[in-house]
């Protein structure tokens, strides 16, 4: 069989072990519950240190297996989060309450200081569209099998870091690149969440909070 | 630009290196003895499969051969509770004795609650089972699980043996995981049907997606169970529950149940294994949006079993058919009131017999028994029928 046979092959799925994909959808869920808890921390004027606190009991309550957790029902309701939602709400937490020094906020590291740009928010949404349309046979072709094939991760990798190295790098962080190729990365040495990588890029909860992202640019940027 | 260039094939190398080979084009296994003539079938036999003490539901049976050194010919599955969907149905289990052909009492294989602590996350309800054998003689069931919702809400759960005996007594099963089907949070779809089995040892599951709309898909596993793909079976979107029969190694039929009122079977063919489906006219047979089971024989005959009585499930009829176009009535294995319910059927052949188990009125299950005449008349005389 031809190399190229292999990379747009559908028929070979790596699927991740039982242990690690739940091991992963416990602590992506304990990752974004943690952000959510303390935003609404910050939101509501608590002090710093009780805002890392309850972000820290969430997280830990999450872990907790069985019934008496809140894994255990939301994995029973929503299954596991996409590589690109945990790691986008783990590195805003970072930047939260990380010591300041160590993160200036004037010059942006490998990740995104905007996470998730104008473009890539478009593109996510615009995904998110393709495969819920995909999921009720919208279309000829069943674009969600498609994500079981090495040529899924390759393409976004390829589509992403050839503009970015043509232009030497200038933009790419603010553009949210490196994010992206982390997650395809993430989801090519570990499998994650589920063996397909529409699954690792986009979840539908990350869709959704796409739309609020989109429609608060566009409310802030129209004239 | 050369590192980005790198870093891609990196990326393609780790990837590629994880997963299995591409397999070769899938080519079906029939059943059954050539020379047997299915349309010369007698009924030989027929009962009750033992229900769990206290059940009040029974559903969904599914049938799995045993080996031939197997003290049990067959090994029959269902989902049994206090109501369809209830929080208490768990998966059932019962065997037929190869030497007494009697089903033993039932016992409990699969729970939801236990499930849930090996998952590491909750299960709503357990819905239909579908087993199988792999290669290598495990078992392996794959089992309709709710998130939040009904059964629209549904995922496919795959588990597999974990007790060394196929006994009734130790059998036991470990989950290996959700199947991965959808990208709305892993919904809806739903597994009935028996697998067609293939030659390389693995097998093709029929499914089917089910929010709103119906498709169907299968999905392909290999030897040891592990998954290899999925394929949209036909465009249109009433047709579920799919039954695959093999007309040729790599010729198969998709026979469907129709959700529509007046509906007929659905019918789609492949001509390359699964790789792709065509649509096919409806057969002539009508569907009361009932579940339809069928089987390929070896001789080149097709067996289905449906309901032939539109608006009901009242009536539930064997057929053949050598085209798979043109049916012929077999036998009628149930016909009752127009409230009765004879439904769900699964297909086995064993110990040179048909083997056809159904739900009756969503409360227990039925077995009938068909066999070549020759052997029909000794096994009559054997006095199996309860």
């Amino acid at each position: 069989m031809s190399l190229l046979a292999q990379i747009i092959s559908t028929e070979a799925p790596s699927l991740p072990a039982l242990a690690l994909s739940t091991l992963w959808l416990h602590l992506g869920w304990a990752v974004v519950l943690a952000w959510l808890v303390a935003g609404v921390g910050r939101w509501t004027g608590v002090q710093r240190t009780v805002q890392w606190g309850l972000a820290a009991a969430i997280a830990l309550w999450t872990c907790v297996p069985g019934p008496y957790a809140p894994g255990y029902w939301l994995g029973l309701a929503f299954q596991a989060l996409s590589i690109s939602l945990v790691v986008l709400c783990a590195w805003s937490f970072y930047r939260r309450y990380a010591p300041m020094p160590a993160l200036p906020r004037k010059n942006p590291p490998d990740l995104p200081d905007r996470p998730a740009s104008g473009v890539l928010v478009l593109a996510g949404i615009f995904l998110g569209w393709v495969l819920l349309l995909d999921a009720f046979a919208v279309f000829p072709v069943a674009l969600y099998a498609w994500g079981f094939s090495p040529a899924v991760p390759v393409a976004i990798l390829l589509a992403l870091l050839l503009p970015w190295a043509l232009r030497k790098g200038n933009g790419a962080a603010a553009s949210g690149v490196p994010l992206v190729v982390f997650v395809m990365l993430a989801f090519v040495a570990l499998r994650l969440p589920s063996g397909n990588a529409w699954d690792a890029l986009l979840d539908p909860w990350l869709w959704l909070a796409l739309h609020v992202i989109g429609l608060r640019r566009w409310i802030l940027v129209r004239p | 630009m050369l590192w980005a260039l790198l870093v891609v094939g990196v990326a393609l190398a780790l990837d590629l290196v994880q997963r299995p080979a591409v397999p070769e084009p899938a080519q079906a296994l029939t059943t059954g003895d050539p020379a047997i003539d299915v349309s010369r079938l007698q009924r030989v036999a027929q009962g009750d499969i033992p229900m769990p003490e206290g059940a009040r539901a029974a559903h969904a049976s599914s049938l799995l051969v045993m080996p031939p050194t197997q003290a049990a010919a067959l090994t029959v599955f269902w989902f049994s509770g206090e109501r369809e969907s209830g929080p208490l149905v768990q998966i059932a289990a019962s065997q037929l004795d190869r030497s007494t052909h009697t089903w033993s009492a039932p016992r409990v294989v699969a729970n939801r609650h236990v499930l849930g602590v090996q998952l590491g996350y909750g299960v709503r309800r357990l819905g239909n089972p579908v087993a199988w054998l792999d290669a290598q003689g495990r078992m392996h069931l794959f089992v309709v699980a709710t998130g939040w919702g009904g059964w629209a809400a549904s995922r496919v759960l795959h588990l597999q043996q974990s007790s060394p005996q196929h006994t009734l007594e130790s059998l036991a099963f470990e989950p290996v995981g959700v199947l991965p089907l959808s990208w709305l949070w892993n919904t809806s779809h739903l597994v009935r049907n028996a697998p067609l089995p293939l030659a390389d040892g693995g097998m093709v599951l029929p499914v089917h997606f089910e929010l709103g709309l119906k498709y169907p898909v299968v999905l392909r596993m290999d030897a040891q169970g592990h998954f290899m793909g999925m394929q949209r079976v036909s465009a249109r979107t009433h047709l579920l529950q799919p039954t695959l029969l093999a007309q040729s190694p790599q010729q198969w039929l998709a026979l469907m149940r129709d959700e529509r009122p007046h509906g007929k079977v659905g019918a789609a063919v492949t001509s390359d294994g699964g790789r792709h489906w065509n649509d096919l006219p409806d057969l002539a047979l009508d569907n009361p949006d009932a579940s339809v089971g069928g089987m390929a024989m070896a001789s080149g005959q097709l067996l289905l079993v449906h309901n032939s009585s539109l608006g009901s499930r009242a009536r539930l009829d064997l057929s053949h058919s050598r085209d798979g176009q043109h049916w012929s009535l077999l036998a009628t294995l149930a016909n009752g009131a127009p409230l009765d319910e004879f439904s769900y059927p699964a297909l086995a052949w064993a110990d040179g017999s048909l083997w056809i188990s159904y739900t009756v009125d969503r409360e227990r299950l039925a077995w009938q028994q068909f066999a070549p005449p020759g052997d029909a008349a000794q096994k009559k005389m054997q006095g199996k029928t309860p």
